[in-house]
């Protein structure tokens, strides 16, 4: 008895000691607080996997300044208290970057890092006059507002029409809640700047019929649809629009379009199809091509192999690269350990920085967390997509302007 | 041994209709209170306003559906529409210079209105058609929400909420918000325990048993269910105030969707209709069971070192609750309260009763 209460007292200390040692070598931790069961499962899965590839990634590579990286993830099934929750027991754990991919839940987050000054990224989802930095110094929604990115849009179809909108009729086909009505004002600046007809056309939600909708659209006759919707709901889009007889090439999509929803559309259906997107989609870019050759082809990826081939994944690569290239940055300027304070700053150092050619290029600035906004529109061709244009980032100053009358209202 | 009833004699009416009969009720009921009272103190602050405090507000709220479903017996599926009418309109009051006393009683009576108002319509149907009634009131406040920035606060329909300050004093604390939740959690508490002895509560429970029996009686049947609505939407006001107040900080339609009226039902359900120990544990099943699953099976996965994909250990907890609540309303489908109630009555007589076998 005596004995083994030796053996327990020895591996006890052990069990103390190694916890001890974690303590010091306190590794940069990013707390991704995502919903994985209900809402954002589109794309939640793709992204979570490629913040832990890149995460394995950097450790094998040394990890950031001679320390490993980790990467925590936590399921919050798109409810607001369970998002503060983890938001609370991680950032009690010291970790200070924060990413939920929900709009609710960062909505019910922003105000709790704001006041607690922890690193809240939130690419392509919350509110996007959140880029003003002046106003949320805590909040970073690296990547396109959809704003901007709706903005973009319009000057693609400028682009198109060789600068004279005056006789163009572009419809905007949304899901009818405030992810899809967020671009309308500034389309209906854009469209009394430009002269063009600007129709409106709301999907009730869930988006699974839309048979009024896209009737009422052969009737107006648009010359061009931006669409903003997600998932299943462009499928829908895509059978109503071949029912109705309206070519595919008149859709744009926001961001939200992937793999999946080609194949479920039909791949030579979905020729023409045109998306918004500020990352490179398909399998050839170099940092996934690293994770293969590194991670996949050992045996050591984080989930299954199809994922990454989902242009998610890119953006769940891109919108990581620049969460730990921050914190590289941070280590190589104010050392180790990383803090809240010396992140930031770091985050605000990035300039004109792509993730080797993976993204549109970003510079984030202490007015500008939203490094620029820029995207760029692609097109589908059977088998990948081709870029109809650069990155661009047009229309900046109607943006801003909708960007500051939004977040001066912010803590009245 | 546990419920001494020795010397627990009720002679007159005004003694029969104590609120706790037994004293030893009684004491638990101080205990849990003076607990209460010292969580600030006894408990670190993760949990105190990442559990707590989240779980006393959902359960004044679930109390107040308990009222209207528990005790008059009407099926309300558009719980959350009216917290919202409450939180929008006391939000709202605070923002335009109300002070927050009565910015909560502005919400609070808002939706006692708006509540009652859809009361008098669907109060002509009963049953699931009353069901179905509430459930529309839950699309129109999503759509009306969703539909009209100057109520929802702009184009990403968040509205900020200004600082509490009750009494002339900013509260700003996690302790100090833990409180306002605790004595609001308290009152609805001390409502409902004077409830059930009270003319209304009867009438309610004889309304809710059959309610033109209880109109032969001489109870208005349609004033009481209407009163009902009102009260419970009053409480379901405040609470939806309070909550966004002091949790959530700004208010975004998510917040009270057509799945929080569903999950409030759940909650009470769960816990027990009529049953107000019962509502307690019923919103701590619902609300906060996936969390701590959550976190006991990602801790436990990783201490064991198991290669779990993310999605798989996101789905497991929620497997694992839903397995929950069939197992508990399968042993017992009068719900928590009642499963209290079966300890607590056996441990009355313990251990005497076991001479007898």
């Amino acid at each position: 008895m005596r004995q083994l209460t030796k053996v327990l007292t020895v591996i006890s200390m052990m069990g103390g000691l190694t916890a001890g040692a974690q303590v010091l070598a306190e590794p940069f931790k990013v707390g991704v607080c995502y919903d994985l069961s209900k809402a954002y499962t589109f794309a939640t899965p793709q992204v979570s996997q490629a913040a832990l590839d890149l995460a394995k990634l950097i450790n094998k590579k040394g990890g950031i300044g001679g320390e490993p990286v980790e990467v925590i993830v936590r399921d919050h099934g798109n409810e607001p208290q369970r998002g503060i929750e983890c938001y609370s027991k991680l950032s009690r754990e010291g970790v200070f970057v924060f990413d939920t991919l929900s709009t609710p839940v960062s909505l019910a987050i922003l105000p709790r890092a704001m006041a607690d000054g922890r690193v809240l990224m939130q690419s392509l989802v919350g509110r996007g006059d959140a880029v003003d930095g002046t106003v949320f110094d805590w909040v970073y929604p690296v990547g396109p507002t959809y704003w901007g990115q709706a903005a973009n849009d319009v000057a693609y179809i400028k682009q198109l029409h060789d600068g004279d909108m005056s006789d163009v009729k572009v419809g905007f086909v949304y899901f009818d809640y405030p992810f899809g009505q967020e671009p309308i004002e500034i389309l209906q600046t854009l469209s009394e700047k430009e002269g063009f007809e600007l129709d409106l056309y709301p999907v009730p939600l869930p988006g699974s019929d839309q048979a009024g909708v896209w009737s009422k659209v052969r009737r107006d006759k648009p010359d061009h649809l931006i669409v903003w919707m997600l998932g299943g709901a462009h499928v829908v889009a895509s059978k109503e629009m071949q029912r109705n007889r309206i070519p595919m090439e008149k859709y744009i999509s926001v961001n939200w379009l992937n793999e999946v929803d080609i194949a479920n559309i039909g791949n030579e259906a979905a020729i023409g199809l045109k998306r918004g997107t500020n990352v490179v989609g398909g399998p050839d870019v170099a940092l996934r091509q690293e994770i293969m050759a590194e991670l996949y082809d050992n045996g050591e990826g984080s989930g299954p192999l199809e994922k990454t081939e989902d242009v998610f994944y890119n953006t769940g690569l891109a919108m990581y690269s620049i969460v730990f290239e921050a914190a590289r940055r941070a280590a190589e300027t104010d050392g180790l350990p990383i803090t809240a304070v010396s992140y930031k700053a770091a985050l605000e150092t990035l300039e004109d920085y792509d993730a080797n050619g993976l993204m549109a290029p970003i510079t984030v600035t202490a007015d500008d967390h939203g490094g620029g906004g820029k995207t760029r529109i692609e097109m589908w061709d059977g088998e990948s997509w081709v870029p109809q244009t650069d990155w661009i980032s047009e229309y900046s100053d109607v943006v801003w302007d909708v960007v500051k009358e939004s977040s001066s209202k912010y803590g009245e | 041994m546990f419920y001494r009833l020795s010397g627990v004699h009720h002679a007159n009416y005004v003694s029969d209709s104590r609120i706790f009969k037994v004293p030893a009720d009684r004491n638990l009921a101080i205990f849990v209170f003076l607990f209460g009272l010292a969580a600030p103190f006894l408990l670190p602050s993760l949990y105190l306003n990442s559990y707590m405090l989240p779980w006393l507000i959902w359960t004044a709220a679930a109390l107040g559906l308990n009222l209207v479903t528990g005790w008059a017996g009407q099926l309300h599926l558009g719980y959350a529409a009216v917290m919202a009418v409450g939180a929008y309109s006391a939000i709202h009051a605070a923002r335009f210079g109300v002070p927050w006393e009565f910015a909560l009683i502005i919400g609070g009576l808002a939706s006692s209105v708006i509540g009652s108002l859809f009361a008098f319509a669907a109060l002509r149907v009963k049953g699931l058609y009353l069901a179905l009634t509430t459930l529309a009131m839950q699309f129109v406040m999503d759509w009306v929400l969703t539909h009209s920035p100057a109520i929802s606060g702009g184009s990403h329909a968040s509205l900020q909420s200004p600082t509490l300050a009750l009494l002339g004093q900013d509260i700003t604390s996690d302790t100090g918000y833990y409180y306002v939740a605790f004595g609001w959690c308290l009152l609805v508490t001390i409502f409902m325990l004077n409830l059930k002895r009270t003319g209304l509560g009867r009438a309610l429970v004889a309304v809710r048993e059959k309610d033109f029996a209880a109109a032969i009686l001489g109870v208005n049947s349609f004033y009481y269910k209407i009163l009902a609505f009102a009260a419970s939407s009053f409480i379901a006001g405040v609470s939806g105030a309070l909550l966004v107040a002091t949790f959530f900080f700004l208010a975004a339609p998510e917040q009270f969707s057509v799945a929080v009226s569903i999950q409030v039902l759940a909650m009470v359900i769960v816990g027990g209709l009529g049953s107000i120990i019962g509502s307690y544990l019923g919103v701590a099943l619902i609300l906060l069971v996936p969390g701590l699953v959550n976190g006991i099976v990602a801790g436990g996965s990783q201490s064991l070192g198991m290669q779990i994909n993310v999605e798989t250990l996101a789905h497991i907890p929620n497997a694992v609750y839903g397995a929950l609540i069939v197992i508990i309303l399968l042993i017992e489908p009068l719900g928590l309260g009642k499963l209290y109630g079966n300890i607590r009555d056996y441990l009355m007589v313990w251990p005497f009763d076991q001479l007898r076998k």
